[in-house]
């Protein structure tokens, strides 16, 4: 019995940085916001509170529409682009070939590499007339490139496509991962039934995946709202919105036009929309991942 | 006999071509952009702008070779956003390293009433994305007076580490307990068998959730852009963005600057990349 109070005290104490950052850092501050969100308040003026004008607000007018079709289609394309990708490399990867610790490494070093820096790079590859891209379709008989970052219509695409480029080696490693789990004699035994290399894919490779499948589609979930570093480093969330996703809206509204409340509720319908995705693809879980 | 034989070896080498192809093809799109910045970067101002561009580092062949570096280094203040970066991101992540280990060793295997309620909440709360939190974040620090210092970058990532909790708490989770019970009878205490024992097993995970934060917290630009005032505190990414702003066509010494931001961590994830998926797969299934 003294042995158990003492483990309950060492728990205890391991907890307690974990406790106060959450409350300080987290707890409080998630609640704070939905309390702000009901305000309105331009940082010097007084706070004032106006109910769900806020919300209805975002509801009603045209430019927050169009911030939120901008993140569901970054979503679908980061989220799709990123898994099937990342399925792909891992799966090449993982047939033991002699140089795969090479290859693994060159995937991987987007991620690791400095946000910012590698944004700008993608800038300059993407200007209109000096860049690099534009001048190789160019080279390869392409009339009239677009202009990517600067045309309305590519600006988007083309800040998922960086986003993907940079996160596509986390989640191959996270599925590589999955992969080495499987016991190989499965495969064997696949093997000795006649499976070829596509019913082995489809038989063993994938059900036995799901778990991690599953794990990435969150993680590429979250992080798809959540872009902000190479959106203010390649466009700014231009050309006139045109690649403002929430999570960057929601940055332009607390400290560029400082309206506080406004960017709150905001932030809130954005928490509730992920929470939502989030709760709908554990609910289908059960459909397709196996234990 | 021999007929099939060779049929199964041209499949086979079939096969191997085209799992070569794919991987050849995409590191050639991961790497491009690299040595596109790289090669930038020792260009001569004046080539820049050249159509169609100049694959040739020209300033390479000049007496200056690392022109462009001296200037962004010196001039450009980048010596100070590399210290800050570098002691922003060290003592953020040693902190979050020493706070996840303790908590995801407690909420593996340790007993504590109420201890899966508070897992969830610190999963669940990781959830919430960082725009809902920033707003308060800001107001806090400010309340503290802990604006335009490093303990406003430093200290939350210090107590928070949801993605780290999670994971060294599934790592310790897969050590077997056959260690803790002969430790046990020794009369080790609960702390010791953590420190002595189970700590240095975790290491692999333990080396995997510094790098992560590291480069976290090495990359982070919205909490530097909306803590940080004065430009001698600026970190890296802030830095370059700063630049940006400044000089929006000196390409060859952004493409400097960002060099010399992305060499620490690649320079850090090629000491540890041994480590890396080690840490992700988990110590029970190895071997």
């Amino acid at each position: 019995m003294q042995n158990r109070r003492r483990i309950v005290i060492t728990a205890l104490v391991f907890l307690l940085p974990t406790i106060v950052g959450t409350l300080i850092f987290r707890l409080i501050p998630i609640i704070w916001s939905f309390a702000l969100s009901f305000y309105e308040w331009k940082v010097f003026d007084k706070a004032v509170f106006v109910g769900w004008k806020n919300y209805a607000h975002i509801f009603t007018s045209s430019i927050s529409l169009d911030v939120f079709v901008n993140s569901a289609i970054f979503s679908v394309i980061y989220v799709a682009g990123s898994l099937a990708l990342a399925l792909v490399l891992a799966v090449v990867l993982n047939n033991g070939l002699r140089s795969s610790a090479f290859f693994r490494g060159a995937f991987f070093v987007p991620y690791i590499t400095a946000t910012v820096a590698i944004a700008l790079a993608w800038r300059w590859i993407f200007s209109t007339r000096f860049g690099v891209l534009n001048n190789l379709l160019i080279a390869l008989g392409v009339e009239n490139p677009p202009a990517w970052l600067a045309d309305p219509a590519w600006a988007l695409p083309a800040v998922a496509l960086v986003s993907i480029w940079k996160d596509v080696g986390f989640y191959m490693i996270l599925l590589l991962a999955g992969l080495q789990t499987i016991d190989p004699t499965l495969y064997q035994a696949a093997r000795v039934d006649g499976a070829g290399p596509i019913a082995r894919f489809r038989k063993v490779t994938v059900p036995l995946l799901t778990r991690s499948l599953f794990f990435v589609l969150i993680i590429a979930l979250v992080r798809s709202t959540q872009t902000f570093e190479i959106t203010y480093a390649l466009t700014n969330g231009g050309p006139n919105r045109a690649s403002t996703t929430l999570a960057f809206f929601v940055y332009q509204k607390a400290f560029v036009d400082f309206e506080v409340g406004y960017a709150a509720a905001l932030s809130y319908i954005m928490c509730v929309i992920l929470g939502f995705l989030t709760l709908v693809s554990f609910y289908f879980r059960r459909k397709w991942v196996h234990e | 006999m021999n007929n099939f034989n060779l049929a199964r070896y041209s499949r086979k080498n079939g096969t191997l071509f085209l799992l070569y192809s794919v991987l050849a093809v995409y590191s050639l799109v991961t790497l491009a952009p690299f040595m596109w910045m790289l090669i930038t970067s020792f260009k001569e101002p004046s080539d820049v702008f050249k159509i169609p561009p100049s694959f040739v580092p020209s300033m390479l062949f000049s007496d200056t070779p690392f022109a462009n570096y001296a200037t962004v280094w010196t001039e450009r203040s980048f010596v100070s956003f590399f210290l800050n970066s570098t002691w922003v991101a060290f003592m953020a992540s040693i902190g979050q390293v020493f706070t996840t280990s303790l908590a995801g060793y407690a909420f593996a295997r340790l007993e504590l009433p109420g201890k899966n309620v508070l897992f969830a909440i610190v999963l669940a709360t990781a959830f919430v994305p960082t725009e809902v939190t920033i707003m308060p974040e800001f107001l806090m620090m400010r309340w503290i007076g802990w604006i335009d210092t490093f303990a406003s970058l430093i200290v939350p990532s210090f107590l928070v580490g949801a993605f780290g909790t999670f994971m060294l708490r599934e790592y310790f989770a897969s050590l077997p307990s056959d260690y803790a019970d002969a430790a046990y009878v020794d009369g080790a205490s609960p702390f010791q068998i953590f420190y002595k024992v189970y700590l240095p097993l975790a290491q692999p995970a333990l080396v995997s959730v510094f790098v992560i934060a590291f480069i976290n917290n090495w990359n982070e630009l919205l909490r530097p852009l909306l803590f940080l005032n004065s430009p001698e505190k600026f970190t890296v990414p802030l830095g370059l963005m700063s630049f940006v702003n400044q000089y929006e066509a000196s390409w060859t010494l952004l493409m400097a600057g960002s060099v010399i931001s992305t060499v620490p961590l690649i320079l850090i994830y090629m000491l540890t990349q041994r480590y890396i998926l080690q840490g992700f797969v988990g110590g029970g299934v190895k071997g």
